[in-house]
């Protein structure tokens, strides 16, 4: 019986960081939390890949929760050079979005504000990659048990036939 | 002298039954209900509050509580893009995430109330992948079709196909975490020496 565990990090590792940049992407990030779910689906697939037997549900979380905090420390990292493209993207969007207020939803200057509110904080950094390693480790715990119920169901391979003439030397 | 041998289940995959892997959990009926419970109870509270907090930014904010909004709509913002055009709303003011995301987790809370009745607590089983990728094309077509520009789906719709997808998410959850749980006594007890005899 093969007692060896699967190897999580690697996959975590790769799956993670594209997640992590394609959720930290402006205007990609649109894909909402489904980025982080689809990332721990890839760390399954490589996973399934570099295990010889099918992988347990269990297999599939602890990856996907490896993978969800690899992508909240990659997406958190890339806001900060992201947050001086945004600051001057924002501002041009604002002037242009002004010329039509009125037929705006409400709501809407609080949330392009949202966009260049605040200076960086270690402090708030900090905060920001807490909250989204554990919510993101929680998509990726979900991702990671679909991840299984696609690619993780592998046979195994049938033993190889017995020898009908019993143990050799090599074997002993 | 044994007493009487606890019955040992093993958690089944889902689909024909098939080999699980080398560690794969043995745990008695009784551990298992105890688990699946457990971790339904939590994941049902967190997902209550989850929902509540999305409706509670925009109630606050409504409320001129404006430092404890902006905390809970940075909260979501990670996970969601907030657009208001895209977003339904509560008290005046979009809710903390857009309508497919609503949809997605209002289907995960519809799925958690189905659960008990689809799977009961005794079992833990994964659902078909060809289930998971059927309830995943709407919001996939949604999506990409939006993505193109081929339509411009309106909230409800969002809403939808979220809702759609959402429901079946809680069976993988369940699945995954209550497995993960029962991994380390099934370990510990594998390991402990046969009695003799």
């Amino acid at each position: 019986m093969n007692n060896q565990r699967p190897e999580y990090l690697v996959p975590a590792l790769i799956a993670g960081a594209v997640a992590g940049v394609l959720s930290g992407i402006p205007f990609v990030n649109c894909l909402c939390c489904l980025w982080i779910i689809g990332g721990a689906v890839l760390a399954t697939s490589l996973l399934a890949k570099n295990t010889p037997g099918p992988l347990t549900a269990g297999d599939g979380a602890i990856v996907g929760a490896l993978t969800g905090i690899v992508a909240a420390v990659i997406d958190s990292l890339m806001s900060i050079p992201l947050r001086a493209v945004n600051e001057a993207f924002v501002r041009r969007f604002m002037e242009s979005l002004a010329r039509f207020s009125d037929q705006m939803p409400a709501g809407w200057q609080d949330w392009v504000q949202r966009g260049t509110a605040g200076g960086f904080s270690l402090a708030g950094f900090f905060l920001g990659l807490f909250v989204s390693a554990a919510i993101f480790a929680i998509l990726g715990v979900l991702g990671g048990v679909i991840g299984v119920s696609l690619f993780g169901r592998k046979k195994i391979p049938a033993p190889p036939p017995p020898s009908p003439q019993g143990p050799t030397d090599a074997t002993l | 002298m044994m007493t009487a041998q606890k019955e040992k289940v093993r958690i089944r995959h889902p689909g024909r039954a098939h080999d699980m892997n080398k560690s794969a959990p043995l745990a008695s009926a009784a551990v298992i209900r105890r688990t699946v419970l457990l971790v339904y109870g939590f994941t049902f509270i967190g997902t209550l509050a989850w929902m509540g907090a999305i409706f509670l930014a925009p109630y606050l904010k409504s409320r001129s509580s404006g430092a404890a909004a902006s905390f809970l709509y940075a909260i979501f913002s990670p996970v969601c893009h907030q657009i208001p055009s895209r977003s339904f709303y509560f008290h005046g003011f979009p809710l903390a995430v857009c309508g497919r995301c609503l949809g997605i987790y209002a289907g995960f809370l519809a799925g958690l109330v189905i659960y008990p009745f689809a799977r009961g607590f005794s079992k833990i089983a994964l659902p078909s992948g060809r289930l998971f990728i059927l309830l995943s094309l709407p919001v996939g077509a949604d999506f990409v079709g939006g993505l193109l520009g081929l339509w411009a789906s309106p909230n409800w719709i969002r809403f939808s196909t979220g809702f759609l997808w959402g429901v079946i998410l809680p069976f993988y959850f369940m699945t995954g975490v209550s497995e993960l749980l029962l991994r380390r006594p099934a370990r510990k007890s594998n390991d402990e020496p046969a009695p003799p005899g």
